[in-house]
């Protein structure tokens, strides 16, 4: 068959005017997501703009001295090292307790638990994925605070108080994806590491982790994308001082506690520049979603 | 072929691509009114893309291309800017599997008069009575017009949608593997209704039961598929009890015996 | 691979320990449930509590705008987002081609519902509530929450129109139906339980979203909101506010109270959720 002659043959589906102009309509609402994305770029970064412009990239992302001054804004100093280090340490160590135990919960749904206990345990994470977070801040703030505080002789306040909260934010996303994963992943490869009479512990380990590799990542980094943006429930346990540490048990601030403990009060520089704070945050959830995008990638090849 | 028939369509030289891949190659063949025609041969022949050809629902799949002309009376459907909503009307199908709106029987069977803007209360009734009575349903359903169309059996639901068909008045009725899903009583009773049915309408049946195209049709058309990757070509048409009983073509014949496919 | 004595012992203290960890979870949440309640409970049940005006500055205030907030809150966003999502998922189940132009909406969709809510909270502080002069209101914070829950109520509503059979779609196009007549008068009735069902979701996040209107709505107010433009004080940020200004010397009433009653209204609108979607896969 001839190019000219498939040319010649009719493309079929054609719609009328009326139905192009609702496809039009249709099409308008689902492209509303990438306008919105633009949007918030562009408005966040417009905002940010004069304090990296008045404070340069050094005094504004690599200094740790945030002393704002509020009746004369271009008066303060407005490093935001310690913040960074505050979301960074946090998310961390939120991960290096949360990715174990949601990956174990998840194999315990998929593989140990009966049919009906694994019911419940997955109906309570869907429930704990939706307690508002100042619900969990409040429950740490009044228990989880004042434990730790008897516990080390601290005020309690603090980046430890901060990644535990972190992880019961944070567990929901990793189990439920977890889970999927691993449920996705085909019969057979279980099968035939048991019919090699391989225990399940071996299994689990030896066959399933490893075959989820990819799937298992990408729920951790989605978990974190849920640590770095919680706010209200860091805030209300971390102790929102100003200082560079790495004790867990000294008050500092993250990134999202800070903008919310000082907004109210913020004009002029002050306020841009907790805006480029909110860049800072927007720049890393997209580092997490392009990673996820080359994870899922790789994992198609 | 008799000549005292006229044709209601006429397929002329017909290909049908789905992306690079050819379907069916070159039909060419007369389907006359108020008869059945029968496409008959083994699966994957080209049979079902050939009947979806003849309302154009294969513009529903993307990637789907036509050479050819498909002739109803004297218009060439596959031109440019013809009305194909127009021709689903003039030209209704009904599926291999039953396939109810989940709707009460009334609103299935109301539905395309709905569509043409019937809105009178009265004259909707009447039209799903006649309906359903031409398509052999009114004396079961008509205690319980209201109820979901997906609560009846198999083959009623088959019927409802033959009712669903007749009641936007089509010249031509499409049916493609219309008994595959249901049992062989229910198959019974739509073969008699096809009978019923043909004084007013033209029908073209796929089916891969050969005794229901020997039962039911008066034409009957053979596909094959020669060499796994061709296209599906037409091998002979005629009058069904020609094909049946003397078919011209050796390999209508090894079919039709049960030697292949 | 075989499992001797050693693989059958590490695999029963492998299990023990998955149950540990799966049990520990549900512990969990039991445990947040059980000791909110039990704080709150009796206070958010007192109607002189949830049918009360809030203090600013003295002991025994209410929370009843507070409350008619949030609902009004809720109600706002679904009207502004459903019509929205229902567009869209209709652009991307029954028009769009897979290629360039879905896969960027997919990729806008995916990168929106990973960014964090205080960013939403900032943008839309500055687009709503400065640029477009509405100040601090219901109508500025609906708009916030509605952009931040399109990925979610979209990913429901896109599912519950994919789950319509193909059948549908082909028997009434066959009937002469256009496509559009066939989205409306066969897609959408067949999959509105299902978008019900995918918009209770998104109601519990907007009832306990917190950092997205505390700049956009609003934290503090004494009479019930009417207007959308009226400045509002939903539960979530008011909880948040009152222990964090500690105005009122009995804040600790008032925050318990507020959570209490906040996880009732969540737990309510999860298990209508879990109703719905159980007598939806009934049918």
């Amino acid at each position: 068959m001839s190019a000219q002659a498939r040319q010649a043959g009719i493309r079929l589906g054609a719609l009328n005017a009326r139905e192009r102009n609702v496809k039009y309509l249709m099409f308008a609402c689902a492209s509303l997501s990438v306008l919105a994305i633009m949007l918030i770029f562009l408005f966040i970064l417009r905002e940010s703009l004069p304090a990296i412009r008045q404070l340069g990239v050094r005094n504004l992302f690599l200094s740790a001295d945030w002393s704002p001054n509020v009746s004369n804004p271009e008066a303060g100093s407005y490093g935001m090292l310690a913040f960074i280090n505050g979301t960074i340490m946090t998310t961390l160590s939120a991960m290096l307790i949360g990715a174990p135990l949601g990956i174990g919960a998840a194999v315990f749904i998929d593989q140990f638990a009966p049919p009906s206990i694994a019911q419940v345990v997955r109906r309570g994470i869907e429930l704990l994925a939706g307690i508002p977070s100042v619900i969990i801040g409040w429950f740490g703030l009044t228990l989880l605070v004042p434990f730790i505080a008897r516990l080390t002789g601290s005020s309690g306040y603090g980046m430890l108080a901060a990644s535990l909260v972190l992880v019961v934010m944070a567990l929901p996303t990793i189990t439920t994806l977890s889970a999927e994963t691993l449920r996705s992943l085909p019969p057979e490869l279980q099968e035939a590491s048991v019919a090699m009479g391989a225990t399940r512990w071996q299994t689990v380990y030896r066959v399933l982790i490893p075959a989820a590799r990819e799937g298992l990542l990408i729920a951790v980094i989605l978990g974190m994308g849920r640590a770095i943006g919680e706010t209200m429930a860091v805030q209300m346990v971390i102790g929102n001082a100003r200082q560079l540490t790495f004790s867990p048990l000294q008050r500092t601030s993250t990134l999202t506690s800070r903008i919310i403990t000082d907004m109210g009060e913020a004009t002029g520089v002050f306020r841009s520049a907790l805006f480029a704070q909110a860049l800072v945050l927007l720049i890393l959830a997209m580092v997490l979603i392009v990673s996820i995008r080359l994870i899922s990638r790789e994992r198609k090849h | 072929m008799n000549d005292l028939t006229e044709n209601k369509m006429e397929i002329k030289n017909l290909s049908m691509f789905y992306g690079d891949f050819k379907a069916i190659e070159d039909i060419s063949l007369d389907i006359p009114s108020q008869r059945i025609t029968a496409l008959i041969g083994p699966s994957g022949c080209g049979k079902s893309t050939l009947v979806r050809c003849l309302n154009r629902m294969n513009d529903l799949i993307q990637g789907c291309r036509v050479e050819g002309e498909v002739i109803l009376d004297a218009e060439n459907m596959y031109t440019p800017g013809y009305d194909v909503i127009g021709l689903r009307r003039r030209v209704g199908m009904v599926f291999q599997r039953p396939n109810p709106f989940p709707k009460s029987i009334y609103e299935n069977v109301a539905y395309g008069p709905r569509l043409l803007g019937i809105k009178d209360k009265q004259r909707l009734d009447g039209i799903v009575e006649d309906s359903l009575k031409k398509a052999a349903l009114w004396d079961e359903v008509k205690a319980n017009l209201q109820e979901s169309g997906q609560n009846l059996s198999g083959g009623q639901q088959q019927r409802l949608c033959i009712a669903r068909v007749i009641a936007v008045e089509p010249e031509v009725i499409l049916f493609d593997e219309p008994c595959s899903a249901i049992d062989p009583v229910a198959t019974q009773l739509i073969e008699d209704l096809m009978a019923d049915l043909k004084k007013n309408f033209t029908m073209v049946i796929v089916t891969h039961n050969m005794q229901q195209a020997a039962r039911v049709s008066d034409f009957t058309a053979f596909l094959l598929v020669q060499v796994q990757g061709d296209p599906g070509r037409l091998v002979e048409y005629g009058d069904t009890n020609t094909i049946f009983t003397n078919p011209s073509d050796e390999r209508t014949e090894r079919y039709i015996t049960g030697r292949f496919g | 691979m075989s499992a001797g004595k050693d693989g059958r012992r590490s695999d029963r203290i492998a299990a023990g320990v998955f149950w540990v960890l799966g049990m520990a979870t549900v512990a969990l949440l039991l445990f947040i449930i059980v000791e909110i309640l039990a704080r709150g409970l009796l206070t958010a049940l007192n109607p002189k509590f949830f049918l009360g005006k809030p203090e600013a500055m003295k002991a025994g205030g209410g929370i009843l705008p507070m409350i008619v907030s949030t609902l009004y809150l809720v109600v706002l966003t679904i009207a502004i987002s459903l019509p929205i999502s229902i567009g869209a998922a209709i652009y991307m189940s029954e028009f769009a081609r897979r290629g360039r132009v879905s896969g960027s909406i997919r990729f806008c969709l995916d990168s929106l519902s990973t960014l964090p809510s205080i960013v939403f909270g900032l943008f839309g502080m500055t687009l709503f509530v400065i640029y477009f002069r509405w100040g601090m209101c219901l109508l500025a914070g609906a708009c916030t929450l509605a952009i931040l829950n399109l990925p979610i109520l979209l990913r429901g509503t896109e599912e519950a129109i994919r789950l319509v059979p193909n059948t549908y779609r082909e028997a009434s196009m066959s009937l002469g139906a256009s496509k559009w007549t066939t989205i409306r008068k066969v897609v959408l009735p067949t999959a509105m339980p299902g978008i019900m069902t995918a918009t209770i979701l998104p109601i519990g996040r907007i009832m306990g979203e917190s950092a997205a209107i505390i700049y956009t709505t609003g934290l503090f107010v004494r009479n019930i909101p009417l207007n959308p433009l009226d400045t509002a004080a939903p539960l979530a940020g008011y909880i948040w506010y009152a222990q964090s200004e500690a105005l009122v010397n009995d804040y600790r009433r008032i925050v318990d109270g507020g959570a209490a009653l906040l996880l009732i209204m969540v737990l309510a609108v999860y298990f209508l959720a879990r109703y719905l979607g159980k007598r939806y896969q009934q049918k």
